[in-house]
């Protein structure tokens, strides 16, 4: 039969969820969050009932069947693991139609992928969020496949802005997203932790250390992004001569720590390479 | 007319500077020392200074009187010179980690109200390139201050300063163009190893720093800023900072610039209490105090105190 005619209109936009994990809960809760979409026009599936029931609260339909999400949505988000999206994939394919815009969230599948194993007219896009996502202050950066245009970007990006900062890349940074900033969420846990577990060293109580660290980084952070200035701009001002931050900075300098997380950096971005080779 | 009790390295480069920017014509400026097989010396003469072998010419003879001697000698030449000392005299000592306050305190045996100053410069003086900065003394006027910044703006960058940061300053521009030669040494070997003759090398090295240095100097941007700026995504710059990063460069030159600054002030130290080792004093200085001062004796504990010798004048 024909196919439905492609909705841009974000309200009456049908968007469905293969896969119903964190992450992608994390976008539907920013999609809500935005008043784009109603609840009502998401349907997404899983095999179980376990993530779905979070799902039914938001006011989202639910289904355990993958080709009734692509029968009954415009806009697809893929969010399996890894390892079940070929099954996935051949599965739907038959219902995909050039009206489907598809989008990628699974680690490490590359466009090239994702486009071989659709029909090859598919409007196909890759997006690598992160974990905060799920409370609407994640990044994300996406990258179109061979017939996702401008609409469908405009579109994506409209949508997700929602959920934190949502920035269209060339593939080849989606590797790095994720040692920067996919990872890169682990990285601040553990500097916060460590900053804690100073404080206690010194005599604070851990829970009051541990939220005055988060606020520290948040706060940090904030101003990063609000005044836009340079980080070392920023680190100078703080730093009275003679004064405590710039005794502990030599601590840090003494550590190395700058040229430990470029290779941190640098180790998840080459991993993420060597497995989306798998 | 401006005088050097001295005639090393830093009365070498602050003479060149001075007469290279024509404020100051060779004749007007005098230096002594004792030593005259020192190679500065003779690039003294050459410039048109006048050379003596006595301390006291060199005071009467000049308004700005430069103490350009080491450290540990500074007492011997205050005693020396002290009687001649007089009100018009403005004495600038730039010896790393002598107090204004030691030296009033000299002086005021001689001289009521002695005008000092204390300044820290460095030696890129002599390419009129200098760091200085300098700290007034109790009965030195703004004027006096005011000159000395003349003199010293003529060869570089100078300001006035409170004296409890001399010691830093010590430790950053005092030895920074020796961290910054070690740097160029190391940069230039770099450049060999990848292929460069080693003039080139060098040339292109210390080129690299002035342009970076003068970058920085006329630009508002904060260094960082101006390293993203060379920084290309996954270039060749990247790569190369990120082995600086994993080799501790930065912290490296904290290190240096604070061990400088904690040994200036463990030097001044060492000199309030009036203690020196022998070492620290050359040779020939060493038997002229003993010539001189027969009462001061060199200790078996190899620490000689240099005010055991009270002097008879009032």
């Amino acid at each position: 039969g024909a196919w439905p005619r492609a909705a841009m209109e974000a309200s009456e936009l049908w968007v469905g969820f293969v896969g119903a994990g964190r992450m992608a809960g994390g976008l539907v809760r920013g999609l809500l969050q935005a008043g784009k979409v109603p609840a009502s026009n998401i349907l997404a599936s899983a095999p179980s009932d376990k993530n779905l029931d979070a799902w039914r609260e938001l006011g989202c339909r639910t289904t355990h069947c993958n080709l009734e999400v692509v029968h009954r949505s415009t806009l697809v988000f893929l969010a399996t693991k890894p390892h079940i999206l070929p099954g996935v994939l051949e599965e739907i394919r038959p219902a995909v139609g050039p009206h489907h815009i598809v989008v990628s969230l699974v680690a490490g599948v590359t466009i090239q992928t994702l486009q071989r194993l659709l029909p090859p007219w598919t409007k196909v896009l890759r997006i690598m969020p992160n974990l905060p996502c799920v409370v609407q202050a994640g990044a994300m950066v996406f990258s179109r496949g061979s017939n996702a245009g401008d609409e469908e970007a405009a579109l994506l990006k409209s949508l997700l802005s929602s959920c934190g900062l949502c920035e269209e890349v060339p593939e080849s940074y989606i590797d790095i997203h994720t040692g920067l900033s996919g990872s890169g969420v682990a990285y601040v846990y553990l500097f916060a932790e460590a900053l804690a577990e100073g404080a206690v060293k010194m005599g604070m109580p851990g829970a009051l250390a541990s939220r005055i660290a988060a606020q520290t980084l948040l706060g940090a952070a904030k101003m990063l992004l609000e005044t836009g200035e340079h980080p070392a701009k920023l680190r100078g001002d703080v730093c009275t001569p003679g004064g405590t931050t710039i005794y502990a900075l030599h601590q840090l300098e003494k550590g190395a720590l700058r040229a430990t997380v470029m290779n941190a950096v640098e180790a998840a971005t080459n991993r993420a390479c060597d497995m989306a080779k798998d | 007319s401006v005088g050097f009790i001295g005639a090393g390295q830093l009365a070498f480069a602050l003479a060149r500077g001075f007469t290279a920017a024509g404020v100051l014509a060779a004749h007007k400026i005098t230096a002594s020392s004792p030593d005259t097989d020192l190679p500065t010396v003779s690039g003294l003469r050459k410039m048109g200074v006048n050379f003596t072998v006595s301390n006291k010419d060199t005071v009467k003879s000049s308004d700005v009187l430069f103490l350009a001697v080491k450290p540990p000698i500074i007492p011997f030449i205050l005693e020396e010179v002290g009687p001649d000392i007089e009100a018009r005299h403005i004495v600038v000592s730039c010896a790393a980690g002598v107090t204004i306050s030691s030296i009033e305190k000299k002086l005021s045996t001689f001289c009521p109200t002695p005008k000092v100053i204390r300044c820290m410069t460095n030696t890129p003086v002599i390419v009129r390139e200098g760091a200085t900065v300098y700290a007034t003394g109790t009965h030195a006027d703004v004027e006096d201050g005011k000159l000395l910044e003349q003199l010293m703006a003529s060869v570089g960058f100078c300001t006035e300063v409170e004296e409890d940061l001399i010691d830093a300053v010590t430790g950053l521009s005092g030895s920074g163009p020796a961290y910054a030669f070690t740097a160029l040494d190391a940069l230039a070997d770099g450049g060999v190893k990848m292929g460069l003759p080693r003039r080139l090398a060098v040339r292109l090295g210390a080129q690299a720093l002035l342009g970076a240095a003068k970058m920085l100097l006329e630009s508002e941007q904060h260094p960082g800023q101006l390293k993203d700026n060379v920084c290309s995504p996954g270039g060749a710059t990247i790569h190369a900072l990120h082995f600086l990063e994993s080799g501790g460069f930065r912290s490296l030159l904290i290190n240096a610039v604070e061990a400088s600054c904690i040994r200036t002030r463990e030097l001044q130290h060492l000199a309030d209490q009036e203690k020196i080792s022998p070492a620290a004093i050359k040779k020939t200085l060493l038997d002229k105090v003993k010539l001189e001062s027969p009462s001061l004796s060199v200790a078996s504990a190899s620490k000689v105190s240099l005010f055991t010798n009270k002097s008879k004048k009032n």
